[in-house]
């Protein structure tokens, strides 16, 4: 077995976790201002129903896998 | 054994041990090891060998599991075969009575079971004393006198030995190189019936050794007592036979004297006996100063978890305790004495990171950590120096990098290699439990142990979980260091290895939060129409 198994780490280098954390949270951030800015200045009857969900939808991803890179190199391996 | 019915033995001998293997079936042991032996000072309890009570049942099969269990040093479970006794725990720390009522039934239900014709040409037992666990080493020769192929070679040992026997290895020397093999030892038969076989055992009683005094003050040395026999019992007949005791220092307060018996510095050699009937014994007891301290770890868990995002964490739960002679007396920082225990060393895996050590009350300074290439070494010293019968419990946690252990095979299984024992040197655990947290999604975990243990499959919660992760639990008693060995989790792992599970969790709550607001700013919840 010794010869065949190959050892397995990370998909990510581990060194890259902070800045990884960083730039998701920024994007998911920026996504997150534009949605409610689009909300505040928009009239009601201009909103796509469509352009919120898809910015909520970007916010959302950015914000989710840049949470889980801020846990893991805050050291909370989940 | 069956001469001890019949009474084929002819030797004067035979009769002595007849009447006292009798005798000590029934009466009070006291009365017997003062009659068998020249000891000089009361002995309180005897040791007594036990006999392999697996002979006497008429199945094989049965027999095989009890040797089995015997030899992978198990306590089975059925009391009705093995002779029991009350005594809890590696060390005898209540001291006395070790025969108790099971053994009429070895009288009556001594079947016809076919014992292989072997005689033991030579026997050598050496016996280390020198640390708190015990260690002995038997070299056996052994002959098949018999006309057919002996397969197995049956080893005794006495109730209070295999209650404390933690682990039995076995090896067959051949040629230059030990083969190890660990079920019953196997006697090469090869074509001559009468080829005599070397075979070499190393077994840990684990510590067999009663402090007595019971109670020493701060600055006395503690003495114990070792209790054994000067014959090896066996079933079979031993044609000669030497043991040697190794005590760890000269100081020897009393022995009891089988001759031929000598004594040179720190060892002790009863033998060499010729000629001994099967199931002979004679009692004896070494009393000597043991200055280590008798480190016992009452509960040990170990939780392992795995994570595929490339750490490994380790959480180690420790109650640990001083079971040498009790404190009795005032305590004074001032007056050190050489009884009591010190620092205690755990040897880490190599590239270790982010190591505690803390307890109840919070971190607990007093630890040095050194790492090389090959391993790490964490020093760690209790609060308070630990005297006989004091406590003290505390976590050691630490991580480790995940490619040193977890490794993939072409057939898709991914295995976790890592150590079983506690890391602590010369410490004897009483119930050790390994959890081994797998990332969720794993399926069909499985653990192979090289020495039998407890297995049950669980689920525990971590943070962003939602159906759990899969845990091994594997549960010990009585591990000692030699049971620090290498053991493997398998798991089937379908889906890639990221775990992306997590990540698409959190962003999912997200987006509910988005979504509710984009339902909030559509609706109109005005009284008024506008």
């Amino acid at each position: 077995m010794a010869n065949s198994a190959k050892p397995i780490s990370s998909p990510v280098p581990q060194e890259w976790y902070p800045t990884l954390a960083f730039f998701m949270l920024a994007v998911g951030l920026v996504a997150t201002a534009s949605f409610f800015i689009y909300e505040a200045t928009v009239s009601k009857k201009n909103r796509s129903v469509l352009k919120e969900l898809s910015t909520g939808a970007v916010a959302s991803v950015f914000l989710g896998f840049g949470s889980l890179f801020l846990l893991l190199s805050a050291g909370v391996y989940v | 054994m069956d001469g001890r019915e019949s009474g084929t033995n002819s030797s004067g001998q035979s009769t002595e041990f007849m009447s006292a293997w009798y005798a000590k079936r029934f009466l009070h042991p006291d009365v017997v090891a003062v009659r068998n032996s020249s000891i000089s000072f009361p002995s309180s309890s005897r040791k007594e060998r036990r006999e392999d009570c697996s002979t006497r049942e008429p199945s094989q099969q049965r027999w095989k599991e009890h040797a089995a269990a015997e030899v992978h040093g198990e306590r089975p479970r059925e009391r009705g075969v093995r002779c029991d006794f009350g005594i809890d725990g590696p060390y005898l720390r209540h001291g006395d009575v070790i025969i108790t009522q099971q053994l009429p039934r070895l009288l009556i239900n001594r079947g016809m079971c076919p014992l292989p014709a072997v005689t033991v040409v030579n026997s050598e037992i050496k016996i280390d004393l020198a640390s708190s666990i015990v260690r002995a080493y038997v070299t056996l020769k052994v002959e098949n006198i018999g006309s057919s192929d002996a397969l197995e070679v049956v080893l005794a040992f006495s109730p209070t030995q295999a209650k404390s026997i933690a682990l039995i290895r076995a090896s067959t020397p051949e040629g230059k190189r030990k083969k190890k093999t660990y079920t019953p030892l196997a006697v090469n038969p090869t074509t001559l019936p009468d080829t005599p076989a070397d075979a070499q055992l190393a077994f840990n009683p684990n510590a067999l050794l009663e402090p007595f005094p019971a109670e020493i003050s701060q600055s006395e040395s503690q003495l114990v007592y070792y209790r054994d026999t000067a014959f090896m019992l066996s079933p079979y007949h031993i044609k000669e036979q030497t043991t040697h005791i190794k005590t760890p220092s000269k100081k020897i307060e009393s022995y009891s004297r089988e001759d031929p018996t000598n004594r040179v510095g720190t060892e002790l050699r009863y033998g060499p006996y010729d000629d001994r009937p099967p199931y002979s014994f004679s009692p004896i007891i070494v009393h000597f100063e043991n200055n280590n301290p008798f480190a016992v770890v009452e509960e040990l868990t170990r939780v392992i978890e795995v994570s595929h995002w490339g750490s490994l964490q380790v959480t180690e739960h420790y109650k640990l305790a001083h079971a040498g002679a009790r404190h009795k007396g005032v305590f004074s920082r001032l007056l050190v004495g050489p009884l009591h225990s010190g620092i205690f060393l755990a040897t880490l895996p190599p590239r270790v990171h982010s190591v505690y050590y803390r307890d109840e009350i919070g971190n607990v300074s007093t630890s040095h950590l050194r790492s090389d290439q090959h391993k790490s070494e964490l020093e760690i010293e209790p609060r308070y120096p630990l005297f006989g019968g004091w406590k003290a419990s505390f976590v050691i946690g630490y991580g480790l990098p995940l490619h040193d252990f977890l490794f993939e095979s072409p057939d898709g299984r991914r295995y976790l290699n890592f150590s079983f024992g506690c890391p602590l040197m010369e410490t004897v655990v009483d119930h050790l439990t390994v959890k081994v947290v797998l990332p969720e999604g794993s399926k069909n975990p499985s653990a192979s142990v090289p020495f039998p243990v407890k297995q049950k499959l669980e689920t525990s919660f971590s943070y962003l979980d939602v159906v759990g992760r899969p845990t091994v639990v594997l549960e010990k008693e009585n591990a000692v260091p030699e049971h620090n060995i290498f053991f493997q989790v398998s798991i089937l792992r379908l889906q890639p290895s990221v775990d992306a599970r997590g990540a698409a969790h959190v962003s999912g709550a997200f987006f509910l939060l988005f979504f509710s607001c984009v339902a909030y700013l559509h609706t109109d919840l005005s009284i008024r129409k506008s």
